[in-house]
């Protein structure tokens, strides 16, 4: 093979390339990876894909008995549709009910002075109850009918 | 992870609507099998990574074969262990164990799953495969760049390293672009192209885009179908990411694409539900177990504290721990109990009834059941001739093969897209042209579904939009546009306001044939259209090319014969 390569060679120069991966290119850590991949949960779960195909608007809207035109949030009795902003609304609780999990699991580290181990514990049960009653009454808005 | 996450895991999969919703009696299609097929080739996968024994890899692939058989999203599968491989490349986990299970499942897999008459040659021609082969090929370099690692001086090696680098990739990039420029490897199908890109299957394939199944997902379809899961499923991530190892990585990977593929499609909301009760079933346990373990040891810590005479301080934060553990365990216990009654109130409203037996509740709390369907397909098979062809849209085609046991035109295996095109150029033309067609098909019967006097809001002028869009798209019906079909402002009216291409073509006159002289609700004039709320355009008209052979008791299903040519030649 050798033998065959060298007299091309003798003719051509291979240029002197220096290729070296540039330094700031490293492997995150875990828990970036994980930070990106919670962002898009949020995303995906908001039906962010299916606000970009069906462009739903962000609020609807109805009339009332005066002729005023007032925001409905929520759009009803369709399980399989959404307005934007209740899309984004309801992945954020979903968010952050994941998040208040992951608030609780770091309380068990027994070297954090007591308030810090406190406050931490309230957020992430406060968390956990806020995101779960706001999607029961998200829902419930949404399918009058829901749990009856 | 442990073995009671994975019961926690079982017991939500067993009752998580996601799933439920394609195992019911009615709502049975193959997936049902082939979930289990897809979690059992993944439960044998991670076992061969983690042993890296042939047996456990070779069993895989046997899994594998099965999961072909079963279902076309196998594809999902022979991209996820690829995927898999390559992020442990890239993690730098890759060993010796991974490669021997790469390496058995995808040559036996691959073999086993060109046995069956549909998949074909497909694994090395399409590019839904290549991943998989790219993956196969990038293993063995790698293993051979490792074993020439071990047995060669550092400097000869980074020469010979970075040259094979350049050159073989170089290679690979020419040869894959001269295979898909010359067409041998096919580019990826409309199907599995439109999840990637999902605007693609909306501008270009309206066949695809207009099954109700293949829209994107909503939050509430999220929520509907998984409920509480979807708050555990972050919990089990970050408790997958916190212990990082082979397997859990595996997990992270196919929980992460599941989410996405199943906010394109709402169907593929039955692939992510498994995982996601795996993760659940992961978060669940493991934030039990750290809690309960206060419950248990707090009884000997106190004693113990108290005999070293730390005294208060210590007692009270094993107090306050315990309180807190209480607190989370009650909690946790109610989350699983509104889980269970959510997926059984669920399941039994949303899952449960059949699709062709409807009912409504009356204003004083009374059932109503509509069973125009089957009445109508029972008239059709005691009424009609036995070689008669009906011609209906797609979604009914089964059930009137079923029931009515009649030819159709067309129906619910949509492959072949020309022919379902005419059936739609057919329903959206006026009279004369749509005979043409309706003579060319052979056509005895006609059959539409209309909601308008009992508010069924399911019927064939709401996918009415869907037949025209169908019809415009392949040559002999470009003179079909959609904006003909709609208000100069833009809207779908059947009222007055609505265009004159609408309430003239076939589906309005067949679906609003004598409704203008019906009354359908109190205070409101003939003709009004319960499931629009508006009273119709066009009322009083006569049909040249059909006659009227039956409606059903509450005008859902209409049936209507197709005239022969007049004996004299002008009408």
């Amino acid at each position: 093979m050798d033998v065959l390569l060298r007299p091309v060679f003798s003719v051509l120069a291979p240029p002197d390339l220096k290729l070296k991966r540039p330094g700031w290119v490293t492997t995150p850590s875990p828990y970036t990876i994980f930070f990106f991949v919670l962002v898009s949960y949020f995303l995906v779960t908001g039906g962010i894909i299916y606000d970009v195909i069906v462009e739903p608007p962000s609020v609807g809207s109805t009339t009332d008995e005066n002729g005023h035109t007032r925001p409905v949030a929520f759009m009803p009795y369709r399980v399989n549709g959404q307005y934007i902003m209740e899309g984004l609304a309801s992945s954020f609780m979903f968010t952050l009910g994941g998040a208040g999990f992951i608030i609780l699991d770091q309380t068990h580290n027994p070297t954090t002075p007591k308030l810090n181990r406190i406050m931490l514990q309230f957020v992430g049960f406060g968390a956990l109850i806020i995101s779960f009653g706001c999607c029961w009454i998200f829902m419930r808005m949404k399918l009058p009918g829901y749990l009856h | 992870h442990s073995v009671g996450a994975g019961l926690c895991a079982a017991g939500m999969i067993a009752i998580v609507p996601g799933y439920i919703s394609r195992s019911v009696a009615g709502s049975y299609d193959n997936e049902g099998i082939a979930i289990f097929c897809m979690l059992f080739t993944y439960y044998l996968w991670i076992k061969s990574v983690k042993t890296g024994n042939i047996y456990w890899s070779a069993l895989c692939a046997v899994a594998y074969f099965y999961m072909v058989s079963s279902w076309g999203g196998y594809v999902f599968l022979i991209n996820m262990i690829p995927l898999h491989v390559l992020v442990l490349m890239i993690c730098g986990r890759f060993s010796h164990r991974v490669y021997v299970a790469y390496c058995t499942v995808y040559t036996l897999g691959t073999l086993l799953s060109m046995q069956i008459s549909f998949v074909g040659f497909q694994p090395v021609q399409t590019s839904e495969h290549m991943l998989a082969l790219g993956v196969f090929g990038l293993c063995q370099i790698y293993a051979f760049v490792e074993y020439l690692r071990a047995n060669m001086t550092p400097e000869y090696f980074n020469i010979l390293f970075k040259s094979l680098v350049i050159i073989i990739s170089s290679i690979i990039a020419v040869g894959l672009g001269v295979l898909t420029l010359s067409g041998k490897v096919a580019p990826w199908t409309g199907r599995f192209y439109s999840l990637l890109d999902p605007s693609y299957a909306k501008n270009n394939i309206p066949i695809i885009a207009s099954v109700s199944e293949h829209q994107p997902t909503s939050w509430s379809s999220f929520y509907f179908d998984l409920q509480i899961l979807t708050f555990l499923f972050p919990a089990g991530l970050y408790y997958c990411f916190s212990k990082l190892t082979d397997h859990n990585i595996f997990i992270i990977l196919y929980g992460v694409f599941a989410v996405y593929f199943a906010g394109v499609m709402v169907r593929l909301m039955l692939v992510l539900a498994p995982v996601m009760c795996i993760l659940s079933g992961i978060a669940v346990s493991s934030s039990l177990s750290t809690y309960m373990k206060y419950l248990d040891g707090s009884g000997s810590q106190t004693k113990a504290a108290s005999k070293q005479g730390k005294g208060r301080q210590d007692t009270n934060s094993t107090q306050q721990r315990e309180g807190t553990a209480y607190l989370f365990v009650v909690l946790m216990t109610f989350f699983l109990v509104t889980y269970t009654t959510h997926c059984i109130w669920v399941t039994s409203e949303a899952y449960s009834s059949p699709s062709i037996v409807l009912s409504a509740r009356s204003h004083d709390g009374g059932r109503i059941i509509f069973d125009d369907f089957r009445e109508a397909y029972w008239w059709l098979r005691e009424n009609t001739p036995e070689d008669a062809k009906v011609m209906s849209w797609w979604d009914y085609g089964y059930q009137i093969t079923a029931m009515a046991n009649r030819t159709v035109i067309v129906d619910n295996n949509t492959w072949n897209n020309t022919h379902i095109s005419r059936v739609g150029q057919a329903m959206a033309s006026t009279e004369d042209k749509a005979y043409e067609i309706m003579r060319e098909l052979d056509v005895d019967y006609v059959l539409v579904i209309f909601g308008g006097l009992t508010g069924y809001s399911s019927d064939d002028i709401n996918k009415f939009l869907w037949m025209v869009r169908i019809g415009g798209s392949t040559p002999e019906g470009e003179h079909i546009k959609e904006k003909d079909y709609y208000t100069p402002s833009g809207e779908f009216r059947v009222d007055g306001e609505g265009s004159s291409t609408l309430l003239n073509c076939l589906m309005y006159k067949m679906c609003y044939y004598r409704f203008g002289q019906v009354y359908t609700e109190t205070g409101k004039p003939p003709g009004y259209d319960r499931v629009r709320n508006v009273v119709i355009g066009n009322k009083d008209f006569e049909l040249d090319v059909l006659e009227e052979a039956y409606t059903s008791e509450h005008w859902i299903v209409r049936i209507y014969k197709v005239k022969d040519l007049p004996n004299r030649g002008t009408r």
